[in-house]
């Protein structure tokens, strides 16, 4: 990428005319459109592949779908039971998303604010965490959580993916919190807020980008855990979307529509959610709070 | 009394975290620490037994596999974690400001992140097949991409290229939203030019995001193998092979626990020392 | 703050959801459940589906439980369930690692039920001592249902006619390969490459014993050499280059455009081939022989259902098995996925002469001139050697990097190896 790309991120409240250059200039085409244009190639082109799998006849090799076929989608809902999938998807996601979210937020805030004892150590524990592949652990794993009677229940995959999710949410939370100056709690705090107060009130606003960026990287982890799903799990009304996924691709069938149009079923609702709450990560209220 | 309660404040903050991690981790991973030093393969039941350090002794003075494995795994992290941050770092630059349609511009380039790994592989892997790919129509019929041990490195660079920037791109876009716009504002006043700002108000204050990120995401690209474990195999003739996928086939494949344990212990001291190193000299958590 | 609120709210109707996922399979009013699990979950589910209804109509008091399990995890599914302690009643298991399992002593021998039970001498004698041989204690583990023989499909606007030897097919894949737009053949470089090039080398060679008498393998016989230096001459000559890499997926989805003419795999694909180019379009025929002029079959795993040991509902297990295997259920699952029927009844049932592919093989497998070659399933390690011991190499062998002879003596020397170990830990 040349450093034409690199640009400066504009401040909402610039005032007009501040450096009196028109705002359509060739430059901004060239740094802005033309690389996002080309990424976006890159990016959506799969995409493209994966939707024309899924809408065309299995053999067929035509760029364009067409003739469409919605086969593989009636294949996957009704034989491959994705509703039930999904569900799960959903259940276990969220609940993930929320427990990681909020464990995050308070170890962050440790981590971040308090020079403790300890502290090292704890961030040390917390990458080794991530320094072992899941599969080398499935057996003890699965013999903790059947000694708690969790096994055969989504409350094992929330628990399983929770952990696992939780290092790094809890590191990347620290970072955010680190960028929250210090003053700003202590302008309230002056002002007769306690510290939580202080916390819920002014950081919390301040951290949302964070938030959004740590729960949806918690959420993902967790959407597209394959191997926990599949090895804590026994039962066919509890499996998720990739268990599902992998039905489709064997040693004696191969059913790449079917697996398109599951992607497709996978993917889409993720992609519409995150394009909602992508309008949260902007720039704070933050601003002004802290000057005189 | 105050002061003992604030004082305990982060403890209690941590502690639902340390209550999971001891109940959930401490076992496994001290079981492959133990397992490292025994034999156990399923496939050679009458061979079990107590090994100390002979797995160790042979993977480090017999295994050729190991040390190739390790060499590609260093190669594959550092490219891709470069490249990621790069266009992670450049991509949320250019979603950071304002023009029409940034939201979908947004939600598009980040939808990668939201594909799970079957299908991930599964889609590139109808991409990269010269019958069913993309390359027909861009006038090369004929290359076989993964199968050409020229090309399948830059083949595999790619694909997890199109599913790890996002991630950089979501986590630094997050980050430059707490960079508080006076900053630049008062460098446009003294007269800095794009660059400049960049070097001086952007950069620093992402510093330690871009630190975690690559530190957070190395160790993840070291551990991942479902990408290369479908779309090469860790070939073609072992060309791509990481140690952990490595490991994958010796532990899950071939069912030599013992000796996999072992390889996985490797990966682990490997990790934490790099990981030790890696914040001592990014100077993280210091003054900016 | 409202998306938090709404994820709150989200979040309890999740807990509402979650509450009603957990429990396991228990009685009601006197049923028993017993859990199956399917070890090809996916394509095979709505045939359990089907025969898990029609049994537990003839069976109110039992229930059966269906789990399906993608087949490329499923040996790691029930190692993991077996360590855990979490079997099910029955399962789906397969010859290819049926030792592993009863290494593990998870199984419950068949062969008091069979003795007792109405399909007792209905089951096809090979696939019953295939079965056997498997095992040390020479127990039947297993309760066969299907097996599998490889084929070359062929598109037959392309093929006219299926060669009837193997100098025939070199001649017929290089006639038929117009690069780099058509190519004669496809080779399968990548995971599971090793089972076919040793049921090639074999077919060829014509050699019925995987281990001469002094225990020797004879994977490196010369001939098998021979045969392996043509085969892979024709890698980037009439096969596409991608060829080295080909896994099952890789391999089907090339042979799918239609640009393919043959493509070396078994009976259990013939749906994919049938969606992908139709019904009368797609051929098979049986591995050609070689200069002996007979046909030599390697024997494909046998498929079949097991019941384990910890099951606590053994007799329920077991009807569901006999109901699986009867000449009805059998002949119905064999229809649906196009393979070989274990019971001797369904065998004769009119649909597998209606099935040109099936007819081929069985035909093959029941001529008294066909030998049949056992792979030394019985080695719990022949997995582990025939996959990530050597798949590595035979991909170099394709490229040029090491020579068949080199190639194969290493395989043998494994083999031998392997062999010689299993006896001594099994009293020689």
């Amino acid at each position: 990428m040349s450093a034409d790309v690199i640009s400066r991120p504009r401040s909402p409240a610039l005032p007009a005319g501040t450096r009196g250059r028109p705002r359509r200039d060739r430059g901004r085409v060239l740094r802005l459109y033309l690389p996002l244009g080309l990424y976006l190639v890159f990016t959506l082109v799969p995409f493209y592949w994966m939707l024309v799998f899924a809408l065309r006849p299995a053999g067929s090799t035509t760029p364009v779908p067409w003739p469409i076929t919605f086969d593989h989608f009636a294949t996957v809902w009704n034989d491959l039971g994705y509703a039930v999938f999904f569900r799960n998807s959903v259940v276990v996601g969220l609940w993930s998303l929320f427990v990681t979210t909020v464990l995050a937020v308070m170890g962050g805030y440790a981590l971040s604010r308090y020079r403790f004892r300890g502290r090292t150590l704890f961030m040390v524990v917390l990458l080794c965490t991530q320094f072992i592949p899941g599969a080398m652990m499935l057996i003890p794993l699965f013999t903790i959580f059947k000694t708690l009677h969790l096994i055969n229940s989504l409350g094992s995959l929330i628990v399983a993916d929770t952990v696992f999710n939780l290092p790094l949410s809890i590191i990347l939370m620290s970072g955010f919190v680190t960028a929250v100056p210090f003053s700003v709690e202590e302008a309230a705090m002056v002002d007769g807020c306690t510290r939580l107060r202080a916390f819920l009130a002014v950081v919390l606003p301040q951290l949302r980008p964070g938030l959004i960026a740590v729960g949806s990287f918690a959420f993902i982890h967790t959407w597209n855990n394959f191997l926990f799903a599949l090895m804590f799990v026994s039962r066919q009304d509890s499996f998720t979307i990739p268990v599902g996924l992998s039905y489709t691709i064997g040693e004696y069938s191969a059913d790449f529509g079917a697996l398109a149009a599951g992607g497709v079923v996978a993917a889409l609702p993720v992609v519409c959610v995150f394009a909602v709450v992508q309008r949260y990560l902007v720039h704070g209220i933050s601003a002004g709070a802290v000057k005189g | 009394m105050a002061t003992m309660r604030r004082r305990a404040v982060p403890y209690l903050l941590i502690s639902p975290t340390v209550a999971l991690i001891a109940a959930f981790l401490v076992y496994p991973i001290g079981s492959v620490a133990y397992y490292s030093l025994q034999h156990r393969n399923l496939t050679r039941p009458w061979a079990d037994g107590f090994a100390g350090l002979d797995n160790f002794r042979q993977m480090l003075f017999e295994d050729e596999l190991f040390w190739q494995s390790l060499g590609f795994t260093a190669k594959w992290v550092i490219v891709e974690i470069a490249l990621q941050l790069l266009l992670g770092l450049a991509l949320a630059l250019i979603v950071n400001e304002s023009f029409i349609g940034r939201g979908l511009a947004r939600s598009l380039v980040f939808s990668p992140w939201a594909v799970s790994g079957v299908l991930t592989t599964g889609i590139w892997i109808l991409l990269y097949t010269p019958g069913t790919g993309v390359l027909r129509f861009l006038g090369r019929p004929e290359t076989a991409v993964l199968g050409n041990p020229g090309t399948v490195f830059s083949a595999v660079v790619i694909t997890e290229l199109w599913r790890g920037v996002p991630f950089f791109a979501i986590l630094l876009l997050a980050g430059l939203q707490g960079i508080p716009g006076e900053l630049y504002e008062a460098a446009a006043v003294d007269g800095a030019s794009r660059l400049r700002r960049f070097h001086h108000v952007t950069l620093p204050h992402l510093r330690d995001a871009i630190v975690l990120a690559t530190l957070l995401r190395s160790v993840w690209e070291f551990n991942n193998v479902d990408l290369l474990y479908t779309l090469t195999g860790g070939g073609p003739a072992q060309v791509t092979t990481t140690l952990p996928l490595y490991v994958a086939q010796r532990a899950v494949d071939s069912k030599d626990f013992g000796y996999g344990s072992a390889l996985t212990m490797a990966g682990f001291v490997i990790l934490l020392f790099c990981s030790l190193l890696y914040l001592r000299i990014s100077r993280f958590g210091g003054e900016r | 703050m409202k998306m938090r609120m709404a994820g709150a709210a989200l979040a309890a109707l999740a807990l509402a959801a979650a509450g009603c996922g957990s429990g396991s399979g228990s009685e009601e009013s006197g049923k028993t459940t017993i859990t199956f699990w399917d070890n090809n979950g996916g394509t095979r589910t709505p045939i359990y589906q089907e025969l898990i209804k029609r049994f537990e109509k003839a069976n109110p008091s039992i229930h059966v439980e269906y789990v399906g399990v993608p087949i490329a995890s499923v040996q790691q599914k029930y190692d993991t369930a077996i360590a855990g302690g979490d079997t099910p009643d029955v399962g789906g298991v397969t010859t290819s690692y049926l030792a592993n399992l009863v290494g593990q002593q998870a199984l419950e021998p068949a062969d008091d039920w069979l003795g007792k039970s109405a399909v007792n001498g209905k089951l096809a004698t090979p696939m019953l001592d295939s079965v056997r041989k498997t095992v040390p204690d020479g127990k039947l583990y297993v309760v066969p249902n299907t097996s599998n023989m490889d084929v070359i499909w062929y598109l037959k606007d392309k093929l006219k006619e299926p060669p009837k030897s193997w100098d025939e097919f070199f001649t017929d894949a290089d006639s038929l390969t117009k690069a780099p737009d058509e190519y004669g053949y496809t080779i399968r470089g990548g995971a599971g490459s090793i089972f076919q090039i040793l049921a090639e080398m074999y077919s060829y060679s014509g050699l019925t014993e995987f281990f001469d008498s002094t225990g020797k393998s004879t994977v490196n016989d010369p001939k098998n050499v021979e045969f392996l230096t043509r085969m892979a001459g024709l890698y980037k000559k009439d096969t596409p280059e991608a060829d080295v890499t080909n896994d099952f997926p890789k391999m089907v989805a090339q042979f799918g455009t239609g640009k393919i003419a043959m493509m070396h795999h078994n009976l259990g694909s013939y749906n994919d081939h049938v969606e992908a180019h139709g019904a009368d379009k797609i051929g098979a025929f049986a591995l050609p022989p070689g200069p002996t002029g007979k046909h030599t079959v390697v024997a494909n795993p046998v498929d079949g259902f097991a019941v384990f040991k910890s099951s606590e509902h053994k007799d329920a297990a077991w009807k569901f098995v006999e109901f699986l295997v009867s000449q009805e259920s059998n002949s119905f699952w064999n229809s649906k996925t196009g393979q070989i029927p274990a019971n001797t009844d369904a065998q004769n049932d009119s649909w597998v002469s209606g099935l040109p592919h099936l007819k081929t093989a069985v035909e093959t497998l029941n001529d008294p001139a066909t030998a049949v070659v056992s792979p030394p399933y019985y080695l719990p390690q022949f997995s582990s050697i025939t996959k990530a011991d050597t798949e590595p190499l035979f991909q170099k062998v394709l490229l040029g990097q090491m020579k068949p002879q080199e190639f194969l003596d290493t395989l043998a020397q494994k083999l031998t190896d392997a062999q010689a170990e299993w006896k001594k830990a099994h009293g020689g």
